[in-house]
């Protein structure tokens, strides 16, 4: 245990001058959240670099290399004007209660050695046999034997756990749901700190619990946590930049959303949803929008390189995607009642909806809703084309994937019920950038 | 208060409720050992001594080494799935290699070219050297190569 904790903490602590370079106002929650998540990140690239450049994975090459990151990020950050005011998040009392479910999330990841077959199978199995050459193995991932642990998906999930195994000295996957635990905070954290621009300490404490649970994969040991917390991160931070104009929000958002581009394919199919949405949302200014965007696609572009280079497999894509398509586009009714009867947590989906007609300023929220459902869209086209099993491929990912998409609308529509209660005084930003877009 | 605002009172509370409503929060209320004891159990509920086994077998290969594992249900969906993944996972660095692919087609070249056979819950009868034995299974270098 000691050792994922030593890690947590120095993700965290290699983050901070990442955290700080970008946004130089970063304090509390948001610059913890945003720390840790840019620590996880960077440990992948910093991974996935020494092994493209044949350097053995050992405690003193990643330290060297993480040293290197830290103080290059360090004096970028000390170069910023320090003439800006620093973002303090007030707490209350409901934090408290947050701190409570984050205790029971512990308790839940940590019962027993990761038992999830998809963390034995792909994350936790890559991540062990990389362990054995310390690097990247190419072989495995290109052995026509191993086409089941999914080649073609990003390894930030393997390569974090693989740090926490050189800090431990060795494979061990008793302690590792504590990595799960920390995505889901940090995105708690972020949560917290940009609700409190936009509404009153007790609802962002209480709109930061509702998104710590949302974060809580049950799934410990995959991807989701991580892909929940920067895909997460990174729209709200889209949505936070496309409401201020603001160059900061858009570098978080950018690097949160590339980061999870490469934690799963769903990542990069998020970057697409976004950059489909800020374009649609706000067509005269795209270009420039766009552009912001850019270090998302940059730090997404080495994995789909190297896969493409090692000819790693895709399965959905495998034989004939369009036949499959033409032999399901009859039975798409059958196939969206099936989706709508196997939805987890439908009540709460129900109840999203019901904010949304209800909400006075939807508008405001348009760029969300349009990335939750352009994302929605992808998540079904795959099912159309998947050469599995659709019922089988339905029942083991759909409530996986409902629940990647689900911290992003709940804050917009949080948000929008939460401030419609209050008095115009007290929700300074409830109507504003309402013509911003 | 409006009515509009009664609604999205009411709306607002049941987001909260069933977002974070959750078996997770009885956890710190439960018997935590048996929770433990059925989490650690849970990924080899059908095979519990298979996790042993493939220790011992990792204990006695090398890193490189080739192995392909026979158990009892040699049907992809029915339990060879599962103990072939789950082989991958124990025995990295070697090379694990199926013997049923996934629609149930037997790979026999692989079972030829492995270098040693990993058998668990059932007997083999080829001509082998038993490299190590234990419980249900055991460890064959197979003759004749």
């Amino acid at each position: 245990m000691t050792a994922t904790l030593v890690a947590i903490l120095s993700l965290a602590v290699l983050g901070i001058p990442i955290a700080l370079a970008v946004d130089r106002r970063a304090r509390g929650p948001l610059l913890i959240g945003t720390a840790f998540l840019y620590g996880s990140g960077t440990m992948y690239f910093v991974l996935l670099t020494l092994s493209i450049a044949h350097i053995r994975w050992t405690l003193i090459s990643v330290t060297i290399a993480s040293l290197i990151v830290f103080c290059v990020a360090a004096l970028i950050a000390r170069r910023q004007s320090d003439d800006v005011a620093s973002q303090q998040t007030k707490l209350h009392l409901l934090d408290l209660v947050t701190l409570f479910t984050i205790v029971c999330y512990t308790l839940y990841a940590t019962l027993a050695p990761l038992w999830e077959w998809d963390f034995w199978a792909i994350w936790g199995l890559k991540a062990r046999t990389f362990l054995e050459i310390d690097g990247i193995d190419w072989r495995f991932l290109e052995s026509r034997w191993n086409t089941f642990t999914h080649p073609d998906y990003p390894l930030l999930v393997p390569l974090n756990y693989d740090f926490v195994a050189l800090l431990n000295g060795g494979w061990s996957d008793r302690w590792m749901g504590l990595t799960c635990v920390a995505w889901a905070v940090a995105l708690a954290l972020v949560a917290r700190s940009l609700a409190a621009r936009e509404t009153t300490p007790f609802f962002a404490a209480l709109l930061a619990m509702l998104v710590a649970a949302l974060g809580f994969s049950r799934y410990v040991g995959l991807a989701e946590g991580a892909l929940i917390a920067f895909g997460g991160a990174g729209v709200l931070f889209v949505r936070a930049a496309l409401l201020d104009d603001d160059d900061v929000s858009w570098r978080h958002a950018a690097l949160m959303l590339g980061f999870a581009a490469n934690c799963k394919n769903e990542g990069l199919a998020l970057l697409v949803a976004v950059t489909i949405a800020v374009v649609a949302t706000s067509w005269s200014r795209a270009p420039v929008r766009l552009r912001k965007l850019a270090p998302a696609y940059l730090l997404a572009a080495p994995w789909l390189i190297l896969r493409a280079a090692h000819t790693l497999p895709t399965d959905i894509v495998e034989g004939s995607a369009i036949s499959r398509l033409l032999v399901r586009l009859p039975h798409a009714h059958q196939i969206l009642m099936f989706l709508a009867e196997e939805l987890t947590k439908p009540w709460f989906w129900i109840a999203i909806l019901i904010g949304i007609l209800l909400a006075p300023a939807r508008r405001r929220e348009r760029f969300t809703y349009l990335v939750t459902a352009i994302q929605c869209v992808f998540y079904v086209a795959v099912y159309f084309i998947t050469p599995n099993g659709l019922r089988w491929h339905v029942l083991s990912s759909w409530p996986r994937l409902t629940a990647q998409i689900a911290v992003p609308i709940t804050f917009a529509v949080f948000l929008m019920l939460a401030n419609s209660l209050l008095a115009e005084e007290d929700a300074p930003h409830a109507e504003a950038g309402f013509d911003e877009y | 208060m409006t009515l509009r605002q009664t609604f999205s009172l009411l709306c607002l509370a049941a987001i909260v409720v069933l977002g974070v409503a959750s078996r997770l929060l009885e956890l710190p209320f439960i018997d935590r050992a048996q929770s433990v004891r059925a989490m650690a159990r849970y990924p080899d509920r059908a095979w519990p001594d298979f996790p042993l086994f493939l220790q011992g077998v990792r204990e006695h290969t090398k890193p490189g080494d080739t192995i392909a594992v026979i158990v009892p249900a040699m049907n992809w969906d029915g339990g060879y799935s599962y103990a072939y993944y789950r082989a991958s996972y124990f025995l990295t660095g070697r090379e694990v290699l199926p013997l049923v692919t996934a629609d149930n087609a037997r790979v026999q070249k692989n079972f030829l070219a492995a270098k040693y056979i990993a058998v668990f819950g059932v007997g083999l009868r080829v001509p082998a050297d038993i490299v190590w034995r234990e419980g249900r299974g055991a460890l064959l270098r197979l003759r004749q190569r």
